[in-house]
Formats: structure tokens, sequence, C-alpha cells
């Protein structure tokens, strides 16, 4: 049962229980949760900073922003949207950035080491392409794409990408709840698989206010059918994202249904309600459900198995045993929480320390630790290897390109969402739309995964 | 499970106090070292003319391998820079024919410390922590870099075949965390096709010769000894483009 020594990560149970003498300790007197234990106070902290920049200051961008500011190792270098209102809105979380409307001459500086993509989705291939061209280490928000065409292109060009990282910005797979459950899943903790669920509902128009009409368009458009793929496209992806990690698989099927529930009177084309079967081998379905017209019950994940269901909310889950189920052990020591009345075993790994420890006096705590997780991730890796690709490496290897990207593969760890998972993902979520628009059952075969 | 869980737990806190013992030194403290500064830029020698520029290429490997009671540990880098220069009697093609003795050479090899990463037996990643301490035990702020110079190169034995490696003896100056020491070992020579030789060595160093001290946490002995072993990839760079 060694099988999480093979995350890729490097996340494993040592992570999950690492320090766990305390944590033993505590269960010995009353029983709480497992949690990982924060760094010593007098840990050594690694100050090598990288110079990023974000390219897309919408929502999404300025959370990332939001989230690089609190990681050491990011200086955020400069930051880019066409739009000037949103420029100087996403100046104040990077103040000494400089601010650009053109992508292309942070591109152009050589100094910035990484770049993130968060323009709105049917923009990315243009700039990703230049940024893995120009050298750049790059963070493509995912879903990669509108369309098939377009995300392969992308997705081949991180494959190419020789010596520039390439992550796609499927979070949960830099979350290290996940990557305990992942193993945890599959080594038949919960029994034999019998389906699983997830649901995104909130109660918001998921429009944006604009001074002016073609402003509006530009900013609204995941309301706009011709560039949108629709809620579980632009979100479902990535939980739909979790069902192909931790089912071992990828859906063979899709029925989809969809419908304008609430939002009707604003002339909107995207439906605001989503619901689609996902067929996985061996006869798993996923039911998945989005919806803007009501948020009751929020935002979670659950695989459910003959032995117990593991429900999965944020960075956090939960272990729901059946009475007949084998005894794990520690769950006995577990902290428990109750849901109605069920009783959830908590499996909290947090072994990320943003998420463990409190806010500092004068510092707000970090809004998304998964994104903060999968940015921090991709930035230490784009350290390292800028640290074995330095100028004077470059330099050594200038007449030997071939040389050089073969020291690249070695040095950089494996993307926590590579290209192909980030291809995969993104060939689901615009099949999930179709299949959500036109209300049909659409196959998907095993070569629609494949890059080629 | 459980079980499963709490082994882990138990060989992760032993290993990492082990690991911190062993990355801050324990054992026997001794007097060998010598001199603290860097190894001094190679005085100003005649052109070298007669000897053949070699640059470190794409293929090298360095590892450091240590022990405890409880868990070996390696660290490995995928990235040795440098040069080597050396004259007519070495041997550069397969099966090229050269005397024993004395060779000109001059060299210098260089290994970023934070290139190096902490690995399972198998070659996966390890951790970040380990990778931590393992620079920090290097000082890496203050010496980023591990140097070896060449100082002499003698040949001992040729290539029986062109399959076969020539056994030289080398001395050199070897510096890490700013402690220099003279090192000599044997190293193999391999030419390989198209201008590429393959320089290989192990030498085991004791941590107290580089003055990295012990640590006050000692769960499991731990040894002093780190085997260094390299595979080292030169070759003759490429000539430029013709000028036009």
């Amino acid at each position: 049962m060694n099988e999480n020594e093979n995350d890729p990560l490097g996340y494993n149970r040592r992570d999950f229980l690492k320090g766990g003498s305390v944590a033993t300790l505590m269960t010995m007197l009353g029983g709480v949760e497992l949690l990982a234990q924060a760094p010593a106070a007098d840990a050594k902290v690694d100050d090598t900073k990288v110079k990023v920049a974000v390219i897309g200051l919408g929502a999404w961008g300025r959370e990332i922003l939001n989230t690089l500011g609190r990681l050491p190792m990011a200086e955020i270098a400069a930051i880019c949207d066409t739009y000037p209102a949103s420029l100087r809105r996403a100046a104040t979380a990077a103040p000494g950035a400089a601010q650009t409307p053109d992508y292309k001459t942070i591109l152009a500086n050589n100094d910035i080491k990484c770049v993130i993509v968060a323009t709105p989705t049917h923009l990315h291939k243009e700039i990703a392409l230049e940024s893995l061209k120009a050298g750049k280490h790059t963070y493509c928000e995912a879903p990669l794409a509108n369309t098939i065409e377009d995300a392969r292109a992308i997705a081949l060009a991180g494959k190419a990408s020789k010596v520039a990282l390439f992550q796609v910005g499927l979070q949960g797979r830099s979350d290290p709840q996940r990557h305990f459950l992942v193993p945890f899943i599959r080594s038949g903790a919960l029994g034999r698989s019998v389906m699983a669920r997830a649901q995104w509902h909130k109660k918001q128009s998921w429009r944006t206010a604009s001074p002016n009409p073609e402003r509006e368009k530009a900013l609204n458009w995941r309301l706009d059918k011709s560039v949108s793929i629709g809620l579980i496209g632009e979100v479902g992806c990535h939980q739909i994202d979790q069902g192909n990690w931790f089912l071992s698989g990828m859906p063979t099927a899709i029925t989809g249904f969809s419908r304008m529930s609430l939002w009707d009177s604003d002339g909107r084309e995207v439906p605001d309600t989503v619901q689609a079967m996902i067929e996985y081998p061996g006869h798993v379905i996923l039911d998945y459900d989005a919806t803007l017209a009501n948020s009751f019950d929020g935002t979670y994940e659950i695989f459910y198995g003959s032995d117990a269901a593991v429900m999965v909310r944020d960075n956090k889950a939960w272990l729901f045993k059946e009475v007949d189920a084998p005894l794990l052990g520690w769950e006995v020591y577990a902290r428990k929480d109750t849901f109605y009345k069920e009783t959830g075993i908590a499996l909290v790994a947090n072994a990320s320390k943003s998420v463990q420890q409190a806010p500092k006096p004068g510092e707000t705590q970090i809004t998304n630790p998964i994104l903060s997780t999968a940015l921090e991730y991709f930035l230490k890796n784009a350290i390292n290897v800028e640290i074995a690709l330095n100028a004077e490496t470059r330099e050594a290897f200038k007449d030997d390109p071939d040389g050089l990207a073969e020291i690249f593969s070695k040095v950089q760890k494996r993307p926590a969402a590579g290209y192909l998972e980030g291809y995969q993902a993104t060939v689901i979520a615009i099949k999930a739309n179709e299949a959500a628009v036109s209300g049909k059952r659409i196959e998907l075969k095993p070569d629609m995964y494949e890059l080629s | 499970m459980g079980l499963l869980m709490k082994t882990k737990f138990n060989a992760r806190g032993i290993l990492i106090g082990s690991i911190a013992a062993l990355l801050l030194g324990c054992g026997d403290q001794s007097t060998k070292s010598v001199a603290v500064a860097a190894p001094a830029p190679p005085a100003a020698e005649p052109a070298s003319g007669s000897l053949t520029r070699l640059d470190a290429r794409s293929g090298s490997k360095m590892r450091l391998e240590g022990t405890s009671t409880v868990h070996d540990w390696q660290v490995e880098s995928p990235l040795i820079l440098g040069y080597l220069e050396v004259g007519p009697n070495f041997p550069l093609e397969p099966g090229k024919s050269v005397t024993p003795g004395n060779v000109p050479a001059k060299g210098e090899a260089t290994i970023t410390v934070k290139s190096l990463r902490s690995i399972e037996k198998d070659g996966k990643a390890y951790s970040d922590t380990m990778d931590q301490k393992i620079y920090d035990m290097m000082s890496y702020t203050n010496h980023p870099k591990i140097v070896y110079r060449l100082t002499g190169l003698v040949l001992k034995e040729v290539a029986k075949d062109k399959n076969e490696p020539y056994v030289f003896d080398s001395k050199g100056e070897l510096a890490i965390a700013g402690v220099t020491n003279t090192v000599s070992m044997p190293v193999k020579v391999m030419p390989l096709e198209g201008g590429k030789v393959k320089v290989t060595g192990t030498i085991t160093l004791k941590m107290t010769d580089y003055k990295i001290e012990p640590a006050n946490i000692v769960i499991a002995k731990t040894g002093n000894d780190v085997k260094v072993s390299f595979e080292w990839v030169l070759g003759q760079k490429k000539p430029a483009a013709a000028t036009k």
C-alpha cells in the first residue's frame, strides 16, 4: 500500500502525519482531528523570489493577484489588462508592479520568468502560445480554451516546451487534501465504487456591470454563447476533473440538461442551471449540477462506495462510514462533525502552512488556499528550474539546445496539472457543455483524450 | 490503514531527526580540515595552445549519499558545469593510443548547490524539507556552488578495448560550504562518439572535514561519511557557424 509514494507532487502520508507526535499525543488525550503540524517557528525559510506577471485582471485575475501577494516567493513584476479600469483596480493588490495593456511588453521583459494567463477562456490561446515561445514559465487557467482545436494547440505547445514549465490552472490537482484522498479512495477504503456527485450552487447573476455596451459584452463573455462553454465548462471543468482523478478513468459519455431558471430577463444566452450525468468506466456515474439560481449547500464533491462516502468541500473532507464497514482504526480518534443525522469523520491534511496558521495581526486570511497551493507549486518549480538553468548554464549550452532541454527535463518537477490533464479536462468541459445545451447524450471515445 | 499510518509517522519522525542530525553532522571531530577559503583562481598560465578544451555537456550527474541507522539518504543534481583542458596524451576518441604518465590538464567543475535534490532510492523526489536542509548544510547563501579544481592528472591504465575506460589518478581542490580540501581520487575516462568524454569517479568525504558541525539532536546513529559520485560528460564545442 505504498501507492501514495508515487504521488508526483510528493505529497504522501508522511506529509499527512508529519509532526504526528503532537497529533498522536492529542488523540490520546481526547480525540482531535489528524492535522499536519505547522513548520517549526524557527524553520529556515527560503527567500528566493521569482518575477511573475498576471495577464487578465478580471475577478479571477484579481484573486490570483491577491493570492500571489501572500506568497513569499512571488514578486509581482507586471500586471496586464486591455481595459484601463481593470488595470487600475488590480493595481491596489500589486502596488509595485508595472501596468501594461499590452501583454507583449511582459513577454519581452527578460526579468519576468513566470506568466499567469487569466484572460477570458477564448483569449488564452494566443497569449499562452506566445508566452511559451518567449520561454516564460506559463500557468494557463482552465479550461484551456473554448474549442478543442485551441485547447489542442495550447496543450501541444506545453508538451513541446523545452525550457519553460507549463502548468494548467486545475488547482484542485495541487491540493494536499486531495492528494491524500486519491490513494485513500483508490486503496479501497470506500469499498466498491458506487457513484459520485458534485455541485456548484450560487445565487448570483454571473453578470458584471459596465459603463458601456462594448465593454459590457467583453466583460460578460461567460454569458455569450458564441465564446462561453457555460457553467459546466467554466466551473464544472474543475470538479469533473477531480472525478477523472479520483475514479482513475475518463468519462465515456455525458448526458446533459440545461435551462434558464432565473436570469432570463437580462437577455443572456447561456443557461443559468445545468445538470449532467457523466459516465465513467465501470458504470460509475458522476451526477453533476451547477446553478446560479439557488445557493443551497454550496460547492462539494462526494464519492460513494459500498463501505463509506467521502465528501470534499474546498480543502476539507469527511468520511461517512457504513455501519458494517471494516474498522480502519484511526477514525476512532479523529475529529467528528455532525451533518444532520450523519457523523462525518474529518479527513484533514491541510499540509499547507497557509491553511493552518491563523493570520498575523494586520494580515488577512488567504481566501483561496487551494489556488495558493497551486501557484506556490508553480512558482517553486519555476525557481528551481531557473536556479539550474541560470544565465551561466544557458551560456554554457547556447550551442546545445537539446542538452539544455535535457537538463530542464531533469530539474523540473512534473507540473501539478500538466498539458495532458489540462487538455482532457477541457475536452470534457466543451463536450459537457454541448451535451447540456443540446440536452443529448454525447459519447466520448478514448481517442478524444489523446493529444496528437 | 491506521497501523500503516502510524508506522509511517514513526519512521518519519525518526527519519527527520536522523536527517537533521546527519546534516548537521555528528561523529568524530576530525581536524583534517585545512584552508577555509574557496580555491584561489588559477594563476596566470601560459597560453594553452597545446591543450584541448572540453566543456560540460548534458548527461552529467552528481550524487551524494549518506547513511544512518534508520534510512539512507541521497541527493542528486543533473548539472555539472565547467571545463577541462587536456594535453595531447588524453584519450579524446575511443581506442586512442596514449601512454601512461602525467597528462597536462587543468579544469574546473561547479555544481549549483540548489540544483541538488533529495531523492528516494528509486529516483523519485523525496522532499522539499530535505532539500532545504541540504542547502542549509552547505551554507548555500554564502557558498552557492560546490567547486572542484583539477590540479593534477596521471594516466594509470590504458583502456583494454574501445568499450573500456582509461583510468587516471586525479588531484584537485574541492570546496564545499566554504572549506577547501585537497582531494585525490581515481577517475575513469570513457571517450564517447562525437568528441565527448564521460569522466566518472567516486570519493568518500567526511562531513567534519568540511566543518559541518554536529547537531544536538541524536535519535539515530548517523554516519559522518558521505559518498560523492559523479558522471561528468564533456565535449568539444561545435565549431561556431562559419562567418561570412
